[in-house]
């Protein structure tokens, strides 16, 4: 309902300005780190800032990461505007992608119903992983932040030992399955590339998670409860209903996105540790987006730009992949934090107290 | 069965689990201080790996005491960085915790690859030390019970009579002490000690440190003697378990330790069930911990809720 | 010689442009007590909070004993002798009485605090002025007043000479206030000297030697209590006379709200509250009287369905109200103002149409088929903003970037706007200037007159003898009295009953209940 608000505008330049301004931040930090450790700075730094564009496979793969972290994005996003800290989307993942890729190898999967009958059963399967800690938490006031890291876990390990022993190829000592029929895999909307029906999947899921949050009866509620408690309660809102049925949602577009992942043209069957521990980079994505589920994709676009410049990296030169996690760290630590776009109070905060320049020594510590 | 039961009640199974017990233990002290103090430290997991990789690149040029150090002051100055952007720079505390995780899962991979010249998986090729175990061979001298004590007591390592220590200096700390009164002040009504004067931001910065050292410690353990090198997410959950050992621990330290011991208890477990029974399948059993601290979870927060409820009257 | 303390012209304006003082001059003496008065909002706690440390003037200066001093922080004040106690009490309530009052200057032996000097030094300073608190129990478990004796026990503990006590009889019964200035002179007869900070002026009359005027930021002037009358105070405190009169109901309507053997419990399972039975009727305000913690909070929000019902029955209208969620009673016609209405009864990042819209969620007009109609939810809140002059950008804006008063508008036009049956009201001007205790008046006694039964709970006898027409007063959670109010009724009589020192027959009280 934030239309007719004239400082709307005005907010999304604010936000962008802060992200922005993290980004810069963050990679001048990678700068500094791929001087310090690379033979050929210079080379590093270019790949990762311009690689992904250097072929349209490579563009492929920017956006069929795009598709992903959006997806990851709006299942954290969902659970943050219920200012729930459910961190359960890897989890959901790999029960997601484990439940398409059931279907897919089922008889079902050589028909025409595979992609949709996958999706739904990823669908649920997320749902029901997403509904266990928030039952846990709203029947028994189990902390949903330990029981969803711990669900990360099990599934993984679930999904691992299914597939060494049930799921490969027998004999093989294959870590992944067989690749699923044709009918079960994603369609090519540019053929020759990773750009496939993911990316569709990815901005229907966005309208229909803003959908959910800005035109709903229960969306309203949602974030009601995430602003304050204590009023939802007061207002006749039963939270704990919401709570459960937030983290429920989110886990089905979590369990959505293991479809993405196992039936998209990138993979196209199950592999252990299929996610590369993506599906947790939507945190990021919705802190950045701060939990805005528009500005998700566009979120996604530009840190999938610079993931995949990363992977590039690694690849091509002597800086290995996993250094952007340096850039992750510090875009979160700043986004989260209360800094200001032109900074001015950010490094006053550094300094010491506000901008009093009279700073007693008490302050200053 | 009788085979398991004979390998649980035996002196090595006690060792082992004190072997495992005792990372987790250091790392549900650590949770436990900043938990007291208010804040809520997701980041014990990511504290633990980066201690300890930094334990064992140290060990490789230095004596083992001063590894466990770094680890320490690696742990020390996570916390610091927390306490910085969380009272400083107002940013949630959960999600700096998390940003210190994804720092350490990536972090550690590249920090490794640069010590060992590339490698990304395990520091295999570093010459680390490992801390030493403390013999306590001269029990057997003891008639009659010598030798079951020398085999129960012996060969643990330094850090776990360290962690015992602990447990016991973290409870004179906050139950005896002015400063634990002010830390549990903080974190249960932070205006009661602003008023009276004390500095609550520093009070809670000092906490995060503490629980980031503590964490660290844990992490050297775990890369110097659990296991000797570092292992890419060797410590696999571990910070997470320490977190839903603090709650189940019903927020004491003694509580901690006999929560971390159950903890350890079940990770034991996952080590020796393989040999005993190896048609269960390797992942089944890994997951054993994380199964128990989610039912432990629940079961703990369910007996806290009935406990209140016994006492109020039915509704109607 | 010179004052123990003064202020000399300071000012002091927050950021946002609020100036809370503009050239105020305060000057203390050894030895006495020294009120300082004024509406809400003229500057009086700013003052204080300057004296202790926690805000920093832009102008003016402070001495003490003649010299020039600065505090940085709470900390400084303290360690010059200065100790406060603030209307909400700082302390923690798992801690025992002794630690919560040497928190911050432990006595230790090494680096362990002394527990046994601790409870020694606490039961010696209780002792010598007459604060009678047990050292051992956590002040959680305290009533009131004991609490209140423990924050001026940690001011002592610490040496204070100047004590500061802001607005120390809020949240007392006037028997308890005359225990509170009981003590009072046992600190000044030792020598300590006593700020105290007050509106209500009877008491301010009845302890103070002195008494320095506030009024809009500014001192107005200072005067010995012996020369002036509570009318010449009020003239120099509002400039112009107190005009806030309440017309009566004109009669009432039919029973509204029942309520029946009703049993409150803690989730400790402690009772709360007993055997309460009460009548409401349709047009008539009911004011709950009782010191804060008699359960009086407890039933309004076991009647809003916020709170479990151990036994009883509740009825609005016949409906038993029991079995209904909080969305159903607010369906039947039940509207409720919370006593912290930012905190409670609004969502402050959400927007003012959203919050204006929240209670009505399962209103056909507002959600149809699961979905928002945001046409509706938009002209609801543009009519509201206009009928209650909420000052906004518009109902797309967060609640959060109003100012206080207008947030307090959002809560009561969402409440009031449209006619509740039976209204619910919590500390309606606790904390609110002038102004807005004038709005909130008229808007509890509208509704009334639209046909509201009104439930007041409030801890200012003054603003329930003003509203309302029929009084019942809790004590340890029974009704121990209630009353037809009149023009006989007092303050005091209802503080006897308060604090059960006199009992009700039950013949009076069961017609009055009627």
């Amino acid at each position: 309902m934030s239309q007719n608000s004239p400082s709307r505008w005005a907010m999304i330049g604010r936000e962008t300005g802060r992200a922005v301004t993290a980004v810069v931040i963050a990679l001048l930090v990678a700068l500094v780190v791929i001087l310090l450790t690379s033979a050929d700075p210079g080379a590093a730094f270019q790949t990762l800032l311009t690689a992904p564009l250097s072929s349209n496979r490579t563009m492929g793969l920017w956006i069929d990461d795009v598709a992903k972290l959006t997806l990851t994005g709006l299942a954290f996003s969902l659970v943050f505007q219920a200012r729930q800290f459910s961190m359960g989307v890897q989890g959901q993942v790999y029960m997601g992608g484990l439940f398409a890729a059931l279907i897919a190898m089922s008889p079902i999967g050589a028909t025409p119903l595979a992609i949709p009958v996958a999706m739904v059963a990823a669908m649920l399967a997320g749902a029901v992983y997403g509904f266990i800690p928030g039952y846990a938490k709203a029947r028994f006031g189990a902390s949903e932040i330990v029981s969803s890291l711990m669900l990360n876990y099990i599934a993984i390990l679930i999904v691992n030992y299914l597939i060494r022993a049930h799921l490969a190829p027998q004999g093989t000592g294959q870590l992944a399955t067989a690749k699923f029929p044709d009918t079960a895999i994603y369609p090519a909307i540019l053929p020759g590339t990773r750009f496939d029906l993911g990316i569709l999947v990815a901005l229907v899921a966005t309208f229909v998670v803003w959908f959910l949050l800005y035109r709903t009866n229960w969306g309203l509620k949602l974030r009601l409860v995430g602003h304050n408690p204590k009023f939802a309660e007061y207002s006749g809102i039963r939270s704990s209903f919401i709570m459960v049925s937030a983290m429920t949602v989110a886990g089905a577009f979590g369990g959505l996105l293991g479809s993405v992942f196992v039936q998209g043209r990138a993979f196209g069957n199950l592999a252990q540790n299929f996610d590369g521990n993506l599906a947790f980079e939507g945190i990021l994505i919705a802190i950045v987006a701060r939990s805005r589920p528009l500005a998700v994709p566009f979120v996604a676009l530009a840190y999938g730009y610079l993931r995949q410049g990363a992977q590039l990296m690694g690849i091509r030169t002597d800086v290995p992949t996993e250094m952007i996690s340096v850039v992750q760290a510090i875009i979160i630590l700043l986004v989260a934090s209360s800094f200001s776009l032109p900074g001015k109070k950010f490094f006053a905060n550094l300094l010491g107290r506000k901008t009093t320049p009279a700073a007693t020594p008490e302050a200053a510590k | 069965m009788i085979e398991l039961l004979m390998t649980v009640f035996s002196a090595t199974f006690f060792v082992t689990v004190i072997r495992t017990t005792t990372p987790l233990l250091f790392a549900t002290l650590g949770g436990l201080i900043s938990d007291l103090s208010g804040a809520l430290n997701v980041a014990l997991e990511g504290m633990m790996l980066i201690s300890a990789l930094t334990a064992v690149i140290i060990s490789v040029y230095a004596p083992w005491y001063v590894a466990v150090l770094s680890g320490i002051c690696a742990g020390a100055m996570l916390g610091a960085l927390m306490a910085f952007f969380h009272l400083r720079l107002k940013a949630d505390i959960i999600l700096v915790g998390f940003a210190v995780n994804i720092l350490a899962t990536g972090g550690t991979v590249f920090a490794l690859s640069q010590a060992t010249g590339g490698d990304k998986g395990t520091s295999i090729n570093l010459q680390s030390k490992a801390v030493p175990a403390v013999n306590l061979s001269f029990l057997d001298a003891i008639p009659v019970v010598g030798p079951t004590l020398r085999s129960l007591l012996s060969d643990h390592s330094i850090l776990s009579w360290l962690a015992l220590f602990m447990v016991f200096a973290v409870w004179y700390f906050l139950y005896r002490t002015p400063y634990g009164l002010w830390l549990r002040g903080v974190g249960e009504y932070p205006a009661a000690p602003e008023a009276a004067g004390i500095n609550v931001t520093k009070v809670r910065a000092w906490s995060l440190v503490a629980s980031g050292a503590l964490a660290g410690i844990g992490g050297a353990q775990l890369a110097m003697f659990n296991y000797i090198g570092f292992t890419r997410d060797m410590t696999a959950g571990r910070g997470f378990i320490a977190l839903g050992a603090v709650l189940l621990g019903a927020r004491h330290p003694v509580g901690a330790m006999l929560a971390a011991l159950l903890f350890g208890i079940f990770e034991a477990l996952a080590v020796v069930m393989p040999n005993l029974f190896n048609w269960i399948p390797g992942e089944m059993i890994q997951t054993i911990p994380f199964v128990v601290t989610v039912l432990a979870l629940i079961l703990f927060s369910y007996r806290a809720q009935r406990a209140r409820q016994m006492r109020t009257l039915t509704k109607i | 010689m010179a004052p123990l303390l003064e202020a000399i012209s300071i000012g002091k304006t927050y950021p946002g442009g609020t100036v809370a003082n503009d050239g105020v001059n305060l000057s203390i003496e050894a030895g006495e007590v020294h009120a300082v008065v004024g509406e809400n909002g003229a500057g009086k706690s700013t003052l204080m909070k300057i004296l202790f440390g926690i805000e920093q003037p832009d102008r003016g200066e402070l001495r003490l004993d003649g010299k020039p001093v600065s505090f940085a922080n709470p900390r400084e004040a303290i360690d010059n002798g200065i100790g406060m106690v603030f209307q909400h009490f700082s302390l923690v309530p798992s801690f025992s009485v002794y630690e919560n009052v040497v928190l911050g200057s432990e006595p230790r032996t090494g680096i362990k605090f002394d527990r046994q000097k601790a409870i020694e030094e606490v039961r010696a300073l209780s002792e010598k002025f007459r604060l009678a608190v047990d050292p051992l129990p956590p002040v959680g478990q305290l009533p009131v007043g004991q609490q209140q004796r423990v924050e001026i026990l940690k001011a002592l503990y610490r040496n204070a000479r100047i004590l500061i006590l802001d607005e120390p009889t809020a949240v007392l019964a006037p028997q308890e206030v005359e225990e509170l200035f009981v003590a009072v002179r046992a600190l000044v007869a030792q020598g300590r000297t006593v700020i105290f900070i007050a509106h209500k002026l009877p008491e301010v009359l009845a302890i103070s030697d002195r008494i320095t005027v506030m009024r809009a930021g500014k001192t107005v002037g200072s005067v010995n209590a012996k020369e002036v009358t509570e009318q010449s105070l009020a003239t120099m405190m509002v400039g112009r006379e107190i005009a806030l009169r309440v017309d009566r109901a004109k009669g009432r309507g039919d029973l509204a709200c029942e309520v029946k053997a009703l049993k409150l419990t803690a989730e400790s399972g402690a009772p709360i509250a007993e055997d309460l039975n009460l009548k409401v009727h349709q047009g008539e305000i009911l004011g709950l009287v009782g010191v804060e913690g008699n359960g009086q909070a407890e039933l309004l929000e076991a009647i809003a369905g916020l709170r479990a019902i151990a036994d009883g029955v509740v009825y609005l209208n016949g409906e038993k109200l029991n079995p209904l969620s909080t969305l159903e009673r607010r369906e039947l016609g039940l509207a409720s103002i919370p006593e912290d209405r930012i905190a409670r009864g609004l969502a402050t990042g959400a927007t003012i149409a959203e919050n204006l819209v929240a209670t009505r969620l399962a209103d056909k007009r507002y959600v149809r088929n699961g979905l928002l109609d945001l046409k509706a939810i938009k002209a609801q809140a543009l009519k509201l903003i206009e009928r209650y002059s909420i000052r906004a950008g518009g109902p797309g804006y967060p609640v959060g970037t109003l100012s206080g008063g207008n947030m307090q508008k959002v809560v009561v036009a969402r409440e009031l706007s449209e006619q509740p049956k039976l209204l619910l009201v919590n500390q309606p001007t606790r904390g609110v200037d002038l102004g807005a205790t004038q709005f909130i008046w008229k808007s509890l006694t509208e509704a009334r007159d639209g046909g509201a039964a009104v439930l007041l709970s409030s801890a200012d006898l003054s603003e329930l003898l003003a509203l309302s027409d029929r009084l019942v007063v809790f004590y340890r959670g029974k009704i121990v009295a209630a009353f037809v109010n009149s023009d006989d009724l007092t303050a005091e009589t209802l503080g006897t009953y308060m604090l059960g020192l006199s009992r009700q027959d039950p013949e009076t009280m069961r017609a009055a209940l009627q």
